[in-house]
């Protein structure tokens, strides 16, 4: 037969490279592919940073890039928290910003003029390009099919359960840290394959960047752990082992305390007890296979049975003491939620309120990872037919995710990762099987295996494995390219319409099908930064914090940070009493603007009445005497806007600022709110203590200013009534002793 | 067109050439020279500043020739005066004076700008002078607070007798006002007979007052105060950016504004009800609603961003080769009011082959660069520039840069090349290696008519200035294959092979 160019191009040693060569210019093509697939909302509005954390990552960012390192390091922020402030430096993950930051260096190095801006909205897409290479390495280590690690890539590349955390502008910590968690892995199983102290160091070196990019690190510092316990369980000690747990623990443990924000909680704090634990019986296995060595196999067993009886013992007591005393931190509160899900919902609302720390409805699986979800446990199965290390490894990491997954919307991200080594596993053997393995035995190897095997049984000859059926091969491999291909069009389809939007610019559609653009947002904050003096503070629901921060550069009052719970709640207090209690703590946190969220001109559903009722949770939860959530419910148990709206509803601040003045806009009677699709009562609220400064085109955003002290003296609701010519009723007035205004 | 004076610099060098004739002195007063026979100004208040045209007719009555017109402007509009230009009325075409200013104590009540005459005025002979210039932030709004929907006022204040360091036998003064609606203007008393001003539609006349036996510098003052149904758009920073590529045949432009509204501020703060009421009904508003900024034909790629992004409200027209003109509507955030601010940037590419020729004969590779000294929105009410920033970066290596203002007969609206500080310095980006040649120009007090004003660049540019940066990346590029090439074949294991 003569060979064709393909054959000369794929065989032989010439063969090898021109594999390579192809597999790097796949690989290439993927992770174009897994870029490009992030630009949707670049290509629809623009280059901007997207929804609320992100922008606090951008100031941060620039704070760097401006100040130098050093001073990014010892940075207390005075513009948050307004008055408390916040120690910006030492409480967040820096990985991000130094990542970005070292970046723009680069390039200003090499005199290429990058606005910071773009360099933070294509960061996610660019490490996603490397996440899909880390996967493909990752997925080579766990198979011997060459085509399993490029179909891993490619899953990684476009799965929507990834793609929901890294869409350029989503300048996130799970931007690098998805990257960074596959990295880790990989050289995790390849130092656990070599047992060599090179991989180790470097996984203990990802890990470091790991630890200082997100908070989700202690995944990975429970993990390994598990892994190494699950193998000294199997009996499965090696050398290998130990020197790649030690290295990877006593460097990364180093590492990981670098972070201010870390600290010493490796040491302290129980999360991360589960791998100083491993160690210590790491140590102690490793001792006793050395001292196995030296003493006859009955005395072993005997000092073996002593020994670990003493230690348990000695291990439990002190553990119980050391927490007892405080030395060792309790589980954190984020920590319980993972195993209650109704943890947090009583005991930290501030958690629960978060739409992204709710349990996972299950369509979401399928909605993010489409047929992966199915071919995800038929990976794990053959994980276990050749069950070696590296598959322990991906069969807790299965069962862990899985579970974490199910109990937070936001953890789908650490799944979806083994979700594409698992389904590339399963299908490249299918693959394999219908389309490689299917020549049927060639004539030749035919006869040399009658000469060969004639004498043995017919059972013990090569076994004729393989599909040689050409319509079992058809059905097969072309259902499986149907099933990929749609899952390109799923993946494409989710990404361009529920991932793509950057939620500070809204689009809708005109009539005429041409694209409207609702740029309420940076309108209003704009306008803040522009108009308003330098350091005016602004209050408003913690949400808006970190964009008021990014966008209108004024300090804020309380953010996205959530760090002080009681600061919050005063917000929350303000925003849901009636003017009198406001007021005072208005003029008490120095507040120049109030700022709040109205959709009910536009239908716009995410506004602050409809979070208002978390605000009023979170305010009971410290002040349950003077806030309660049931004052806002009808007697019918109704969360109600309009006339029947209860009287603590239509005294609260927040209800008097989202519809003050907004049935002027209507005719007598007529106003309607279009989220909660309730006609609203006929007049305005009154508001006394705070003028209207500013309202957004559409009335999303409404800022308030709020008013100084009169100056005759009075208060503000006497003083507005006399000014819309209201005569004070004589049956009010007071006939005490006239008493000086404290303030 | 005459080139009025010439930069050269060599590359990445700087050299000034702004010479300030900075004479302090006490109690200064100008050596009486010379007698204003009849004067007339024009003071223009249709547009968001005041632009006074003065003509006067000069007459020496020294015994000897005299060359240096002293021109009085009040202390406190000194700093306020740009595109000051004084030209023979007699011969327009003829270039216009040397305008130097002369610092006096600032307790004084009037500055002096010294005007110096070509040639020596002769005893008894006369000369007619044409001199004009605009006053920014001369307009101030009364009242100072309006509502939304309310009228706004703009009051100004000047001398009945124009301010003059000699004796002046005739003079008048006429006012053109924008509008009908004059609530209040000073009448004056005793200067002449008859009624003074003297109105005619909306131009008010003082004068003609006999002055000749009034002391130079005696002030009369006038207010007049009247509706202004515009914005008055003030930008306290202009700062443009013309950046040329021969490889791309590009000239690309930049403009950066720091706009803010001189006039009236809100007294109640804004209200989107009223707003949304009176743009739907079409009222007219003092805020500044829509700029619009004509393009050359042409003109691509424009785009309109501030600090946090895109504004997606504007439009672009596109112009027609070769005499449609671009239109770029901006529409701000929101609606700019009184004392409110917005501040923008505005880009777009231009066909460098329409601004650059290539100088035939003489120096091989020399060009010529012809280009707008300012372009921005173009709106009836004008706009003022309190500082303006131009910046020509020419292509890496152009040396010999010099420049040029384009002048015509008429006023362009730019001072005299002397109060334009220009300098020369280098401008790293995309992969430079020794940085592009940057001609800054800065200019104080300019106002929109300054539109119409061309400047010249001209430098010199070879055919190995155009090959470095592609020889240079290669260089560069090679040079990381080498290092890779022979760090892979260092061996750094640590047992053999």
């Amino acid at each position: 037969m003569a060979e064709s160019p393909a054959d000369v191009l794929l065989k032989g040693s010439s063969g090898r490279t021109s594999r390579g060569l192809l597999r790097i210019i796949i690989l290439a093509t993927i992770a174009a592919a897994a870029v490009s697939s992030r630009l949707f909302s670049v290509i629809r509005f623009e280059s901007i940073i997207h929804e609320f954390d992100p922008w606090f990552n951008f100031r941060a960012t620039k704070y760097l890039i401006e100040n130098g390192f050093y001073s990014f390091w010892d940075w207390f922020d005075d513009r948050t928290w307004h008055p408390l402030g916040r120690v910006t430096g030492g409480t967040l993950y820096p990985g991000l910003m130094v990542t970005s930051g070292v970046i723009y260096h680069i390039l200003r190095f090499l005199t290429i003029p990058v606005d910071i801006r773009n360099i933070c909205v294509l960061l996610a897409p660019a490490f996603s390009g490397l996440t899909a290479f880390a996967m493909y390495l990752l997925t080579c280590e766990m198979t011997a099919s060459p085509s399993a690690g490029l179909l891993a890539a490619a899953f990684m590349g476009i799965t929507p359960g990834y793609i929901s955390r890294s869409v350029a502008g989503s300048y996130d910590n799970e931007a690098i840290a998805i990257f960074l968690l596959v990295f880790t892995f990989f050289l995790w199983i390849k130092a656990v394959k070599n047992g060599s102290i090179m991989w180790g160091a470097l996984t203990a070196l990802f890990y470091g960047y790991m630890v200082s990019a997100w908070g989700g690190y202690v995944f990975i510092t429970n993990l390994i752990p598990l892994h190494v316990f699950v193998l000294l369980c199997m009996g499965r000690y090696s050398p290998r082992l130990y020197i790649s747990y030690t290295t990877w623990y006593a460097l990364g443990t180093l590492a990981s305390m670098q972070i201010p924000f870390v600290g010493f909680l490796p040491i302290r704090n129980s999360d991360h007890m589960s791998a100083l634990g491993v160690f210590g019986l790491l140590q102690l296995v490793a001792f006793a296979e050395f001292v196995r060595g030296f003493i006859p196999g009955k005395q072993f067993q005997r000092l073996l049975t002593a020994s670990i009886v003493i230690v348990a013992g000695v291990a439990v007591v002190g553990l119980t003491a050391l927490s007892m005393s405080g030395v060792i931190a309790p589980w954190s509160g984020r920590f319980y939620s993972l195993w209650d899900t109704g943890y947090a919902k009583i005991h930290i609302p501030i958690i629960a309120s978060v739409s992204e720390h709710q349990p996972t409805a299950w369509p979401a699986f399928f909605f993010d990872l489409n047929f992966l979800i199915w071919l995800f446990p038929a990976g794990v199965y053959m994980c276990f037919r050749d069950l070696k290390d590296e598959h322990v490894f991906v069969i807790i990491y299965s069962v862990l995710a899985s579970y974490f997954a199910g109990v937070m919307v936001r953890l789908m991200l650490t799944l979806t990762p083994i979700v594409c080594v698992a389904a590339a596993i399963a299908l490249s053997s299918i693959i394999d099987t219908y389309v490689f393995a299917s020549e049927g035995p060639s004539p030749q190897s035919t006869a040399s295996d009658e000469n060969s095997s004639s004498e043995g049984l017919r059972s013990t000859r090569g076994p004729n494995v393989g599909i040689s059926s050409y319509l079992s091969k058809i059905i097969m491999t072309s259902s499986v390219v149907v099933y990929l291909l749609m899952f390109v069009a799923h993946c494409t389809w989710v990404t361009s319409n529920a991932y793509s939007s950057p939620s500070v610019v809204l689009a809708s559609r005109l009539p005429d099908g041409s694209q409207f653009i609702i740029d309420d947002y940076r309108e209003a904050y704009y306008w803040l930064r522009q108009n308003t003096p330098q350091n005016a503070k602004i209050m408003s629901w913690w949400d808006y914090g970190y964009q008021i921060g990014g966008m209108a550069d004024r300090p804020t009052l309380v953010d996205n940070n959530t760090w002080n719970n009681t600061h919050i709640a005063t917000v929350g207090k303000a925003m849901s009493s009636r003017e009198e209690v406001s007021y005072p703590i208005l003029r008490q946190h120095d507040v120049d603007y109030v700022l709040v969220v109205f959709g009910g001109l536009l239908g716009y559903s995410g506004d602050d009445i409809n979070k208002f009722l978390w605000m009023v949770r979170i305010a009971e939860g410290i002040w349950p005497d003077e806030v309660k959530e049931r004052d806002f419910f009808t007697a019918r148990g109704e969360y109600r806007v309009d006339d029947q709206a209860t009287p603590a509803m239509r005294d609260s601040l927040m209800y008097k600022m989202s519809y003050h003045n907004f049935q002027n806009l209507f005719q007598h009677g007529q106003a309607m709110d279009r989220v909660r699709n309730s006609r609203l009562p006929a007049d305005t609220p009154q508001l006394s203590t705070l003028d209207e400064a500013f309202t957004s085109e559409n009335w999303i955003i409404r800022i308030y200013k709020v008013k100084d002290l009169d100056n005759l003296g009075r208060d503000h609701i006497s003083a507005t009534a006399f000014d819309r010519g209201h005569k004070k009723k004589r049956a009010t007035k007071k006939k005490g002793p006239r008493v000086l205004r404290t303030e | 067109m005459r080139p009025f004076a010439a930069i050269a610099a060599f590359s990445g060098l700087f050299s000034s050439c702004l010479l300030v004739c900075a004479e302090s002195t006490k109690d200064f007063t100008p050596p009486q020279a010379f007698k204003n026979v009849n004067l007339v100004r024009n003071t223009n208040l249709e547009k968001g500043y005041a632009r006074e045209i003065i003509n006067v007719v000069v007459e020496n009555v020294d015994s000897e020739p005299r060359s240096s017109y002293y021109l009085a402007v009040p202390t406190e509009l000194f700093d306020k005066v740009g595109g000051l230009e004084v030209r023979d009325k007699k011969a327009p075409e003829k270039d216009r004076f040397a305008v130097d200013s002369v610092l006096v104590e600032s307790s004084s009540n009037s500055q002096y700008f010294v005007i110096d005459f070509p040639e020596p005025l002769a005893p008894k002979a006369q000369i007619t002078l044409g001199i004009s210039y605009y006053i920014l932030n001369a307009l101030s709004p009364r009242p100072a607070t309006i509502e939304q929907s309310e009228k706004q006022f703009l009051s100004y204040s000047f001398s009945a007798y124009t301010p003059s360091a000699y004796p002046t036998v005739t003079q008048k003064t006429k006012l053109k006002l924008p509008s009908m609606n004059v609530p209040d203007y000073t009448v004056t008393s005793g200067l002449k007979s008859g009624e003074d001003p003297e109105r005619l539609g909306t131009t008010y006349t003082y004068g003609p007052y006999d002055t000749s036996k009034v002391a130079p510098g005696t002030n009369y003052p006038v207010t007049v105060r009247y509706e202004f149904t515009k914005p008055v758009i003030t930008a306290s920073l202009l700062e443009r950016d013309l950046e040329v590529s021969h490889w791309g045949g590009n000239l690309a432009t930049e403009e950066r504004y720091w706009l803010r509204n001189n006039g009236s501020a809100l007294k109640n703060h804004f209200s989107r009800v009223e707003w949304t009421v009176s743009n739907y009904q079409q009222m007219p508003s003092v805020s500044i609603r829509e700029l619009r900024v004509p393009l050359k034909p042409g003109a691509v790629d424009p785009y309109f961003i501030d600090d946090i992004g895109n504004v997606s409200t504007s439009r672009y027209r596109p112009g027609k080769l070769p005499a449609r003109d671009a239109s770029l509507e901006l529409r701000p955030r929101y609606p700019v009011f009184g004392g409110w601010n917005y501040s923008f940037r505005i880009g777009w590419n231009d066909q460098l082959s329409s601004f650059l020729r290539k100088v035939s004969g003489g120096a091989s590779d020399s060009y010529v660069l012809k280009v707008p000294f300012i372009e921005g929105p173009k709106v009836p009410e004008g706009i003022q520039y309190e500082h303006v920033v131009v910046r020509v970066i020419l292509p890496e290596g152009a040396r010999n840069v010099r420049y040029e203002v384009v002048d015509k007969a008429t006023s362009n609206g730019l001072p005299n090349t002397d109060n334009i500080k220009a300098s020369v310095t280098p401008h790293k980006t995309f992969m430079d290696t020794l940085g592009r040649t940057a001609l800054t120009l800065t200019v104080e007090n300019l106002s929109d008519e300054a539109r119409d004003a061309q400047i010249l660049v001209s430098y010199e540019y070879s055919l190995w200035d155009s090959m470095r940066k592609p020889v240079t990346i290669t260089a560069g590029l090679l040079t990381v294959f080498v290092a890779a090439w022979a760090i892979g074949n260092v061996d750094v294991a640590i047992k053999k092979r």
